[in-house]
């Protein structure tokens, strides 16, 4: 019952915040300077042609209006047509502006259905290998507050924030890729291809979860159901796996939240590096070419994914904190 | 009644062991605790009785530890061998502390925890086995639907549950020695006798010995077989509880018991009665709610933390109002100083209505009458001299010149007892006391007709409380001053007070005068009041009389009826159906309980409720 009405709850919060986000993405593009039309028609188009495209294309209207007509379509499930890419893929070209039909332009959302599970693929294999390196160390480190698993946790944590990504990437593909020939670098032809990128994105979110976790842990070592438990008869592991883990996992889960939102929304330089066809390549190419449709597709569906993992943290870190619903 | 030697600790010492040397803690300490014996400990607050029960739950870490001495447990020295001593604790030497809140892990249900606990000493025990036996126990200690408490996370106990469940918690494994650190210290009279009561059952049924740890004498010897007095780490005698209170042997002891107020003394004069021609402050139906959100839900609900309340406070009186926590007594304070408005009624201050004053005018009140706050740390800004939090009130009323408030300021300093150097120092280096002497002394410095005392004195121990009352009425003599107690503690109510008021979830249900609340009270729950009051008289109210099981209920949803009838022991059908009202039960004295109200008073009373 409590869930529902929970549920229920955040999700119209969300839906709100999705419509606002795309409002001022919406506006934000039309204010900026930069005609679409031209770059879409190319610069040899006569003036008159470019103003038909536009009219045509609903974009001289009030911005009001055309955001009232885009997210009437957006509600329907209708993200729209890129400006730019025809349906078979690459971009087109300015040159070719007098062949090129509505139809033949490729949907909003069926690029963003290509890219996504690349990315959130990314994103979960990157959020593994994090966890996998930060947590021993994280919690080894709030268990021994001031000794040196804590100070390694401090250096380690400084060592990883202090590596610029671009520049890790880059080592790592010569090293990884072209010395040894363990692992592809560039492009996407399978599931190797996440492997790279991944680690370089661990290397950036570890030393947050370290942080989060030395601090927690040992905050909740120094609470009194720890100590005494011991007295109460309770084995040290048992302490430490049901009672401490089980606490410092609230703070964990919140900051996995956050970075996992940051990695669906952001993974710009990593995936640019590598040349990784994921959502954050589909953005910066869609930034670079004005393709509004394209860019307020992006925006709208990473803002939904960011409301959805917000409520499902909530969701969990009240299930292991019931005090939270309060 | 007692069996066989189960614990004896022979010649402990324990040091404080720091980089400047290390200090003795407790020295040279023997005793025996036999099998089904309770032994309780009481001594000055930093005696060593924590210590002590650390020592023998060997919870002991630096940078304290053991320099000399024995402890046998059943034969065995614990000293000796640390990897027994860890064997045993929890599963045969079990340990409840004083502050049970932070005692169970928040993210688990007290259910599991305990099954956790059971299942971790003694292995062998099946999850449903151990469930069984948790919720049995749970019964056991009088916690209301104890198969449901058990699924409800610590935080959705009150104080008095949780320390049962911890109670629970170190007995389910049987324990042959069960380690008890002022258990009854977070909890309200009447839960904290129902815990004692709990514990002399439990160590007779489960052939349990128990060390009572305890800051209050006649808790201590109610509850134990035989007291041992802890004086500056050392025990400095131990007597069964009747004989220690009849012949005490050592200095301190003697000082104790000489110092303890009592309840029913008749050579207590009753302190004199202010005029009742001359209501100073008067409290007509008083009610006040607050709304919260409901737990577990959305939407709000209505706390009915004031209700009906009804008082007069005469001129020259020294007025008490007495009641558990939660009881509403705090809200009321509020109320009567104008800090909030009341939902309905009114409270008059010589005449003028303090809820419907406006600002300036509560201002020009204010002058008139003081509050006192309860808690001698937070109340004092910790950047401003003694001297400046003193002559503030001066200030904002734009009274004297400089000079002139400084000099009033030295002079208040002087009555209440503060030495003039204290003038330029920051509240920081004072001491418990002391900071309640300044708070005292802001209070008077505007020479107010009438003071509100809120919980004044409950931070203070028995000795620094004694000089506070003293100074309380060398203060009326001299200024005519009439005082508001709101207080927990009857036996600072029986010595100082005139007139009191009974709270009970935001009800009055009696007001009675000293004498006549403390020999005859009227109402029930007065009874149960006084039943519970740790003393070492002899009681005119017994316990198992007057004080039922439960607790109160929430002041959420609230019976219909009166408040009182779930606990009560003379409820019959009449008072879960009509709400009593106050009426008068002789000697000047009245009371909310239908007991003396004959039922041709029903008429008024449906009269009043519609
Ligand atoms: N961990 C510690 N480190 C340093 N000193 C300590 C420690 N624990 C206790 N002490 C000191 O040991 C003495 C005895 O303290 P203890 O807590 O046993 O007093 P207590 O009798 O339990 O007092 P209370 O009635 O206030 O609970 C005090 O002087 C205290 O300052
Ligand atoms: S009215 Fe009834 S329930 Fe209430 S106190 Fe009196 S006898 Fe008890
Ligand atoms: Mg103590």
């Amino acid at each position: 019952m409590f869930i529902m009405v929970f549920l229920a709850k955040r999700l119209a919060q969300g839906t709100l915040i999705v419509v606002l986000v795309a409002f001022v993405i919406f506006t934000l593009l039309r204010v900026v300077p930069g005609d679409p039309v031209r770059l879409m028609a190319g610069g040899m188009a006569p003036e008159t042609l470019i103003e038909q495209i536009a009219t045509e294309m609903g974009l001289r209207d009030p911005i009001p209006v055309q955001f009232g007509r885009y997210i009437a379509s957006v509600a329907q499930g209708d993200l729209g047509q890129s400006f730019m890419r025809p349906a078979s893929g690459a971009a087109v070209g300015g040159a070719s502006f007098d062949d090129m039909t509505r139809s033949e332009r490729a949907r909003v959302l069926d690029l963003i259905a290509e890219a996504a599970p690349k990315t959130l693929q990314l994103a979960l294999l990157a959020m593994v290998f994090a966890l996998i390196v930060a947590v021993p160390i994280g919690v080894a480190g709030g268990l021994h507050p001031g000794r040196w698993p804590d100070r390694m946790a401090l250096y380690l944590g400084s060592v990883f924030v202090s590596l610029p990504n671009f520049w890790l990437g880059i080592v790592l593909a010569l090293l990884l890729s072209v010395k040894l020939g363990w692992l592809p670098a560039i492009g996407y032809r399978g599931f190797a291809y996440t492997v790279l990128p991944a680690i370089v994105l661990a290397v950036e979110m570890a030393p947050f979860i370290i942080r989060t976790l030395t601090v927690s842990v040992a905050q909740i070592m120094r609470q009194s159901f720890i100590d005494i438990a011991r007295i109460r008869g309770l084995s040290r592991l048992q302490i430490i796996v049901r009672h401490a883990l089980k606490n410092a996992s609230v703070p964990l889960l919140n900051l996995l939240g956050v970075q996992f939102s940051m990695l669906l929304g952001g993974v710009l330089v990593v995936e640019f590096i590598f040349d990784y066809p994921g959502l954050g390549l589909l953005t910066i190419n869609a930034v670079l070419q004005r393709d509004f449709p394209l860019i307020q597709g992006i925006a709208i569906v990473t803002s939904a994914a960011f409301v959805l993992i917000n409520i499902a943290v909530d969701l969990a870190t009240t299930a292991i904190d019931p005090r939270l619903e309060y | 009644m007692t069996g066989d030697s189960l614990l004896s600790v022979q010649n402990l010492c324990v040091d404080l062991n720091t980089s400047a040397g290390s200090t003795a803690i407790l020295r040279d300490i023997s005793f025996e605790i036999a099998t089904r014996q309770i032994v309780g400990v009481i001594g000055a607050s930093g005696s060593g009785k924590t210590v002590l029960a650390r020592a023998l739950a060997s919870w002991l870490s630096p940078p304290l530890g053991i320099s000399a001495g024995r402890i046998l447990f059943q034969g065995r020295d614990l000293v000796a061998d640390a990897g027994l001593a860890k064997r045993l604790s929890g599963r045969e030497i079990a340990y409840v502390g004083g502050n049970p809140a932070g005692a169970l892990d928040p993210t688990m249900t007290v259910g599991t925890q305990i099954v956790e606990k059971l299942r971790a000493v003694r292995p062998g025990i099946s999850v449903t086995d151990a469930r069984k036996r948790a919720i049995e126990l749970l019964s056991a200690v009088r916690i209301p639907a104890a198969h449901q408490r058990f699924h409800e996370y610590p935080f959705q106990y009150s104080g008095g549950m949780m320390q049962r469940a911890m109670i629970v918690d170190a007995l389910i494994s049987d324990p042959a020695l069960l380690i008890a650190d002022n258990i009854t210290q977070p909890l309200d009279v009447t839960i904290a006798a129902q815990i004692l009561k709990l514990l002399r059952e439990l160590a007779n049924e489960f052939d349990t010995g128990v060390l009572f740890v305890c800051s209050s004498l006649p808790v201590a010897c109610d509850a134990s077989d035989r007291v041992m007095v802890l004086h500056g780490g050392q025990v400095v005698e131990q007597q069964p509880p009747a004989a220690l209170v009849q012949r005490p042997r050592h200095a301190y002891t003697q000082g104790l018991i000489a110092e303890l107020p009592r309840l029913w003394d008749e050579t207590t004069p009753a302190p004199m009665h202010g005029d009742a021609r001359q209501p100073i402050m008067s409290v007509r139906g008083v009610s006040r709610s607050y709304s919260v959100r409901k737990p577990g839900g959305l939407g709000k609900v209505q706390v009915q933390a004031v209700r009906q309340v009804d008082f007069d406070v005469y001129a020259g009186d020294n007025f008490g109002v007495v009641g558990e926590s939660g009881c509403g007594k705090s809200s009321l304070m509020r109320l009567l100083t104008g800090l909030e408005q009341p939902d309905s009624g009114e409270v008059l201050f010589e005449g003028t209505n303090v809820s419907t004053s406006s600002s300036a005018e509560l201002r020009r009140l204010r002058r008139r009458f003081q509050l006192v706050l309860q808690d001698p740390y937070g109340s004092l800004p910790p950047q401003s001299t003694i001297g400046a939090i003193l002559e503030e009130p001066l200030k904002i009323h734009r009274i004297g010149s400089a000079r002139e408030r400084r000099a009033r300021a030295a002079e208040v300093m002087n009555e209440v007892g503060l030495p003039p150097s204290l003038y330029h120092e920051l509240p920081m280096g004072l001491s418990a006391g002391q900071r309640q002497r300044v708070n005292v002394a802001r209070a008077m410095i505007l020479e107010p007709r009438l003071l509100i005392m809120d919980e004044t004195l409950s931070a203070l121990d028995q000795t620094e409380q004694g000089k506070m009352l003293s100074l309380f009425e060398r203060l009326q003599a001299q200024h005519g001053f009439t005082y508001i107690f709101i207080s927990h503690d009857l036996a600072m109510v029986r010595r100082v007070c005139s007139r009191i008021a009974v709270m009970y979830l935001g009800e009055t249900v009696e007001v009675a005068p000293n004498r006549k609340l403390f020999f005859d009270p009227a109402h029930p729950y007065s009874r149960a009041l006084l039943s519970a009051a740790p003393t070492l008289e002899q009681r005119r109210y017994r316990p198992e009389e007057c004080l039922l099981e439960g607790e109160p209920p929430s002041p959420i949803d609230l019976p219909p009826g009166c408040s009182f009838a779930n606990r009560c022991p003379h409820a019959f059908d009449r008072c879960r159906l009509e709400s009593p009202r106050l009426r008068s039960s002789g000697e000047g004295a009245l009371s909310a309980c239908f007991l003396h109200q004959p039922s041709s008073q029903r008429a008024t009373t449906a009269e009043l409720l519609r």
